[in-house]
């Protein structure tokens, strides 16, 4: 079930909100609950179950590393000072040995059906240069739906737990509505216990400013799913599809044009969510914060996908680079190089996890983990190049921070660098994309525009999608600027007020890309 | 609290840490320089800063930092 689907938004989540606020209010987490089963059954059919396992292991660990720190807490204080640290050591251990047992479950899992064929087809490949004759079988495995989202919200619930952040969940149903609230389980955002846990426990009160906050919201990510999202649909496949027969100006727009789709359509999808979940009375996590206003890749993934980049940063890079065995690394190299290259020793490393993990979760493919490496790449190279950087500018008097001709060189320049990630990531493979990518210096190619009315747009829905990115465009500045869109608009007349809504809404029953000649599109994301 | 100022200020220099509340909200302390506040951190004061202490509380100003190590430094 879509979320931009009647069957979603009119049936399954009007009929949710009737159960919910006619409940009492104890117990419209139940609703919740109930819902969200429904959802996943009618996605996922009896892979529920899989969760279901999966939160039973989560839900005992949990318990059993809180029940390993209360008697590590009271039994220390019982002991003589000299014993203590060894005893500290022993109950960590204990319980460190409990997360890793409840994350390698996970986790293996989510490995285990994403990747299994993906591992054992590169095997084979092997194998055979190596002329040998052995061979992985490939297997016929169901993905769980969400699995590559609740497994991340379970891991850092599981690490929360182990660091003593806040106590375990007593209740297994509670900690399971929490994997699959139905909002988030395809899409995201990656959430956090202890910001969405007590929120989908308490119950809420009808709020008329949450609700037609929520409602405007959903119909905000519908413009940009179909209005814009969908419409460019065509244009991309096209281009991406038949690669060899287009080059220059046709390739660069397609880069251009998938860029913007995929940020319309995820972060459409994301106020779709984001609305839906506002409609019972609860706050998501923000997911996207005007990402192409960045001055560089660091910035821009602490803008786009937020919640991933938030959770690679907490689970792991921090617990790599924090780690006994690269801290005492640095702090050897300090002795053989220079102070800061040897300080960066742990970064470089837990870096190349974060880029490397980030990349195999989007899918089980070589340009997806080629696409992570390539920010690897760029950070690495702008971290290692940093104090250069430094001297050139006090050389030349530059102020980086205030210099506003280099501020837009410099998002200019993420821009150019996040659309080479988008061809890396869209491109059928990576072959493809360096075909296209070497397409774009051919000069003879830039002259030609005749593919314009060969990829089935007609002027009209092109001039739709540049209205709707220049609409995108006015938003994003003014969230820039710290101004809510919305808020003006709720703070105008009824007569003006009521006027935005309805061309809101009829925009996107009239110019949403639906009807002969479109195929409902899947949100990407959801197959991630 | 100076030498924390001290270290901070070898970091990023131009920053005035005395008075800065919102070291991570506004992005002052990206993850990279924490890592080696971190080192430089457990270095000066012979402790341990873990994972667990990295949670944004810990980090939004040198007087938050202090406390952090004061509390760290009682645990041993």
């Amino acid at each position: 079930m879509q979320y931009n689907t009647f069957t979603f938004l009119g049936l399954f989540l009007g009929l949710t909100l009737l159960a919910y606020y006619v409940t009492p209010l104890k117990a419209r987490w139940g609703v919740l609950l109930g819902a969200s089963a429904v959802f996943y059954v009618l996605g996922g059919r009896q892979l529920i179950l899989i969760v279901a396992l999966t939160t039973a292991v989560i839900y005992l660990a949990a318990r059993r590393m809180e029940k390993i720190s209360a008697t590590a807490k009271a039994q220390r204080k019982l002991l003589p000072k000299e014993e203590r640290k060894a005893y500290k050591a022993k109950m960590s251990g204990k319980k460190r040995r409990v997360l890793a047992a409840a994350c390698i479950f996970a986790v293996g899992l989510l490995l285990f059906l994403k990747y299994f064929n993906f591992f054992g087809s590169s095997l084979n490949t092997l194998w055979e240069k190596l002329h040998l004759s052995w061979e992985i079988p490939y297997l016929h495995l169901l993905l769980p739906l969400g699995i590559s989202f609740y497994t991340l919200s379970a891991v850092s619930y599981l690490a929360d737990v182990y660091w003593e952040k806040y106590p375990a969940e007593r209740n297994y149903f509670k900690l399971l509505l929490f994997l699959i609230f139905f909002p988030v389980i395809v899409e995201g955002p990656i959430s956090r216990y202890d910001q969405l846990g007590s929120q989908l426990f308490e119950g809420h009160k009808f709020d008329y400013y949450k609700f037609t906050s929520g409602l405007q919201l959903i119909v905000w990510g519908l413009f940009k799913k179909m209005v814009i999202a969908d419409r460019i649909d065509g244009f991309v496949g096209v281009i991406f599809g038949s690669y060899g027969d287009y080059g220059g100006l046709a390739v660069a727009l397609a880069i251009l044009l998938y860029t913007i789709q995929l940020y319309t359509e995820f972060s459409g999808c994301m106020d779709i969510v984001t609305g839906c979940a506002q409609l019972f009375g609860i706050s998501l996590a923000k997911n996207f914060e005007q990402p192409f206003f960045s001055r560089n890749v660091n910035e821009f993934w602490r803008r786009w996908h937020i919640t991933l980049g938030a959770f690679l940063r907490d689970y792991v890079f921090y617990p790599i680079s924090l780690s006994k065995f690269f801290q005492k690394l640095s702090k050897g190299a300090r002795k053989h190089f220079n102070e800061y290259f040897a300080m960066t020793i742990p970064a470089a490393v837990a870096l190349f996890a974060v880029w490397f993990c980030n990349g195999i979760w989007h899918g089980a493919e070589w340009k997806y983990i080629c696409y992570g490496l390539y920010y690897y790449v760029i950070m690495l190279a702008g971290m290692l190049l940093e104090p250069l950087f430094k001297k050139i500018c006090a050389a030349i008097r530059l102020n980086r921070e205030e210099n506003r001709g280099f501020h837009a060189f410099q998002v200019v320049r993420t821009c150019i660098l996040v659309g080479i990630g988008m061809l890396i990531f869209r491109a059928e493979n990576l072959r493809a994309a360096g075909k296209m990518f070497l397409s774009l210096f051919d000069k003879e190619a830039w002259r030609s525009v005749g593919f314009f009315w060969d990829v089935g747009m007609n002027p009209y829905e092109y001039l739709v999608i540049l209205i709707g990115v220049l609409i995108v465009l006015y938003v994003g500045i003014q969230n820039e600027r710290k101004i809510l869109v919305r808020d003006r608009i709720a703070s105008r007349a009824a007569a003006i007020r009521m006027t935005a809504y309805t061309v809101g809404v009829v925009a996107v029953i009239l110019l949403g890309a639906y009807g002969p000649g479109y195929g409902a599109v899947d949100f990407i994301y959801a197959q991630f | 609290m100076e030498k924390i100022i001290e270290i901070l200020e070898e970091l990023k220099p131009g920053v005035d840490f005395a008075k800065e509340e919102h070291l991570i909200d506004d992005h002052i302390l990206e993850s990279m320089m924490m890592v080696q506040l971190v080192a430089a951190l457990n270095d000066e004061f012979d402790i341990e800063i873990t994972p667990r202490d990295i949670v944004p509380e810990n980090f939004q100003s040198a007087k938050a930092i202090n406390e952090m190590v004061e509390r760290l430094l009682e645990d041993e």
